[in-house]
């Protein structure tokens, strides 16, 4: 049974996770769920989710989201964090805060969702908002009450006249910036508190004073409370901070000061992002037989959330040590975190470090690295200068064992970040290697060269498409029956600045050289989309990439970019899209020439009308090649009247009837590998609900908007 | 549309000049037999090629890529190729969406 290993690494996490089918019945109830909702997990099991946790006035909406969410639902589909009321087993009300992942599996939708009761931290909240309230009152009595209120308070509060100088800050404040007393804290500029933090936000990015919401504040702006990431230059700490920031006003409205309070939310931070971690990594491992690739999946999932680097070591039927994945947090140290792993181990090695872990089968954690480890370590000059170079500070290694068979190691670092590992991070990786070690097992009996083909083209497919407001997106590869050789049909869809870009093609080839194309090509477009917005102009670069290729690298694609202008085509030789409105299907766009093929030929931008309502479908020839009985190809007319039938579908919908459409032509399986892409304009009614990306979707799957 | 069942190269052959006729369907299955002619034509000493596609009834991108491989190995090895549109549509589909229509050579009069 493929999901048991999973469920043996659930069973164990610290927070509650329920998985249910589509049908909406518990199919998995961890013991952290006993907990939290007072009810066993005998009890629970095959009983509807939203009998048991839901209350009773968000129970349709709960139904209604998961029957939206079968009907549309292809990949996993979100990974914010949502708050809402849950109900115990005994029915009285809590607030939990919750993550949920949706995917399918034999044409079935599953859904698991990560939850933590939050009463405690919402009543500490409430606490707190009270203080603040008194605070006000008291700055605008006298100074001498304020101390009583707030000096004992465990958490750090600083209060800031209008020109943003520290007049006051409580002992915790003072503790938390390294102070010895108000005064000396007064007179040191925040830029000069800051400058010894590395300070950064949710999403990994620098944030600068002006980001700070009691300078916000200042500004005249309504902050919002900013979570920040804090990693002190010196020792390395790191700590999450949320930073809220409420105003004191005079009696005229005119701001006087501002007050700050500084949460330390590290441990839920932490915690949280182990969570996301497990339940990631645990289907990355049972989803692909190949198993390199699945572990530097796993490794790269590590970074930057666990480690700043992750390395996965396997032992070779002579016991000698095979690199086999590495992640880097930051991708130009990648090479030298490479460079390092190679080289070999010493025989002083075999009693410390990786070696030993190796040897011996033990777990091994280094919360410090000093230098003269590392001098111990180095065996060569080079060696030492690369050891300093990718700044090292904290490690754990972990070994991948099955029984006692030891198979390999996975070491997680802490270096320039400066995060310290600890035991916490080493009960998560030895977990992480545990299901590993099942993967690799798994592989190892299913090695044959063309399943490895045909999942590695299916790894080169975005594992879920991402969600653009006001749009939907669904795509679908339909690979060819097993026995024939995999083709180099992809399709993606990304982020870039300012919009969105998406890609449908059809690399020439077959089989292993058509995967490494198709990654070339699909790396290069992302790559190249960082700084180019135009798609004829991205299409004209990938040309003169694929002709540094090996001879006849070539390929056809659509690249779409969707922005506040609207949407940009550009054609490679690759079959015009279909546009599908109130009026029916019709073709769009102009040829343009194939990828890596001519000389002397230009690519065009166009501008597609893409009106609310619309859809437009992008495929690889596999559809119109597509033979019949009667030796038939399915065609450029049939394509058409399928299409034209599919008015005020959903995207997924048309993904969906096309499909079927196929399936009931040809004889068999797919002669040829097809990929399939639809994008929709979401009619103006509709685009309310879909607003806030995923988040809103996935509130309604277990219990709709709080 | 009658579609020419089975796939087939007729080769007209005069002195140093040959006409490849194409006959069917240029796909996965049948695309290396038109290398395969071409290079026993070159052995002959050919070095007048026109690959008549006129009766050439589907093309899929292996296809496309052996056509785009003859007019790549004409320029490296200096002999000469000219080509016969196809009147087919499913096969001139695919020379107008790659841009192979106007890369390739093919003769003025019949271009597709």
């Amino acid at each position: 049974m493929a999901a048991q290993p999973t469920e043996l690494i659930l069973d164990r996490a610290h927070n509650a996770v329920i998985s249910m089918d589509q049908r909406g019945r518990v199919t998995y109830w961890n013991p952290a769920a006993e907990t939290v909702f007072g009810v066993s997990r005998e009890q629970a099991v095959g009983r509807k989710v939203a009998e048991l946790i839901v209350p009773e006035r968000l129970r349709e909406t709960h139904t209604s989201g998961i029957r939206r969410l079968v009907a549309g639902g292809a990949g996993r589909l979100i990974d914010r964090r949502v708050e809402m009321p849950a109900l115990r087993g005994d029915g009285s009300e809590f607030p939990v805060e919750m993550t949920i992942s949706a995917w399918r599996e034999g044409g079935e939708s599953s859904f698991t969702a990560f939850l933590q009761d939050i009463s405690e931290r919402r009543a500490a909240a409430s606490e707190r908002e009270r203080l603040v309230e008194e605070l006000r009152l008291a700055l605008r009595g006298t100074d001498r009450r304020l101390d009583a209120i707030v000096g004992s308070l465990s958490e750090p509060v600083t209060i800031r006249d209008h020109t943003d100088r520290i007049v006051y800050a409580n002992r915790a404040a003072l503790l938390h910036l390294g102070f010895q007393s108000v005064v000396e804290l007064a007179q040191t500029p925040p830029e000069r508190i800051m400058a010894d933090y590395i300070v950064l936000g949710e999403d990994g990015g620098e944030i600068s004073m002006q980001q700070i919401p009691s300078v916000r504040l200042l500004q005249g702006e309504t902050p919002e409370p900013l979570l920040i990431r804090t990693i002190h230059r010196d020792s390395g700490a790191e700590r999450w901070n949320l930073l809220k920031a409420a105003p004191v006003l005079d009696e005229s409205g005119r701001l006087e000061a501002t007050i700050m309070l500084i949460e330390d939310v590290t441990e839920q931070q932490r915690e949280q992002q182990r969570s996301a971690f497990l339940a990631e990594a645990s289907l990355v491992l049972a989803s692909s037989l190949d198993y390199e690739q699945t572990l530097q999946n796993v490794a790269q999932l590590a970074v930057p959330e666990i480690a700043d680097w992750c390395g996965v070591d396997l032992v070779d039927a002579d016991g000698d040590r095979v690199p086999v994945a590495v992640a880097h947090v930051d991708p130009a140290r990648l090479q030298l975190a490479a460079q390092l792993r190679e080289y070999p181990l010493t025989e002083a090695d075999v009693e410390h470090g990786l070696g030993r872990v190796l040897r011996v089968g033990e777990s091994v954690l280094y919360p410090e690295i000093p230098e003269d480890m590392l001098l111990q370590a180095a065996v060569s000059d080079e060696h030492l200068a690369l050891l300093r170079a990718v700044e090292m500070r904290s490690a754990a290694i972990v070994p991948i064992r099955l029984g006692k068979r030891i198979l390999g190691a996975m070491t997680l670092v802490g270096a320039e970040s400066g995060r310290v590992l600890d035991r916490a991070d080493l009960e998560l990786a030895e977990q992480i290697a545990s299901r590993a070690a099942v993967a690799i097992e798994n592989s190892r009996l299913y090695s044959e060269r063309s399943t490895i083909a045909r999942t590695l083209q299916k790894s080169l497919l975005p594992e879920r498409l991402p969600e653009i407001a006001g749009y939907e997106l669904a795509g679908a590869y339909l690979p060819a029956f097993e026995g024939t050789e995999v083709g180099g049909d992809f399709y993606d869809a990304w982020g870039v600045r300012g919009g969105w870009m998406m890609t449908i093609g059809d690399v020439t080839g077959k089989g292993f050289e058509a995967a490494a194309l198709t990654s070339l090509v699909r790396h290069n477009l992302r790559a190249m989309s960082e700084f180019v917005s135009s798609p004829a102009e991205l299409l004209a670069r990938l040309d003169l990439v694929l002709k540094k290729q090996r001879r006849g690298s070539t390929c056809t694609a659509i690249l779409l970019r969707l922005d506040e202008d609207g949407a940009t085509l550009a054609m490679g030789g690759h079959p015009l899209p279909i546009r599908i409105t109130s009026v029916g299907a019709e073709q769009v766009g102009d040829f343009g020439p194939m990828l890596g093929a001519f000389e002397g030929v230009a690519w065009r931008d166009t501008m597609v009308a893409l009106p609310p309502g619309s859809i437009l479908v992008m495929y690889t020839d596999g559809v119109t090649d597509a033979v019949g009985t009667d030796g038939e190809r399915y065609g450029q007319f049939r394509l058409r009247d399928t299409l034209d039938a599919c008015r005020d579908f959903t995207a997924s919908k048309v993904v969906q009837r096309l499909n079927d459409a196929l399936a009931n032509f040809q004889v068999g399986g797919h002669a040829d590998d097809t990929a399939i892409l639809a994008i929709r304009h979401m009619p103006e009614a509709d685009q309310s609900l879909h607003e806030g990306r995923g988040v809103r979707k996935a509130t309604e799957a277990l219990a709709g908007p709080a | 549309m009658v579609r020419p069942a089975k796939f087939e190269i007729k080769e007209l052959v005069n002195g140093e000049s040959a006409t490849l006729v194409i006959v069917g369907e240029l796909d996965m299955r049948t695309a290396e037999h038109l290398s395969e002619c071409l290079a026993e034509q070159r052995a002959k000493g050919v070095t007048d090629v026109t690959v008549d596609l006129a009766k050439l009834s589907f093309m899929d991108s292996s296809g496309l890529k052996a056509l785009i491989d003859l007019h790549d190995r004409s320029r490296a090895e200096a002999w000469k190729l000219k080509m016969v549109a196809p009147e087919y549509e499913a096969a001139a589909l695919v020379l107008r969406a790659t841009g192979a229509d106007k890369a390739l050579p093919f003769a003025e009069t019949s271009s597709p």
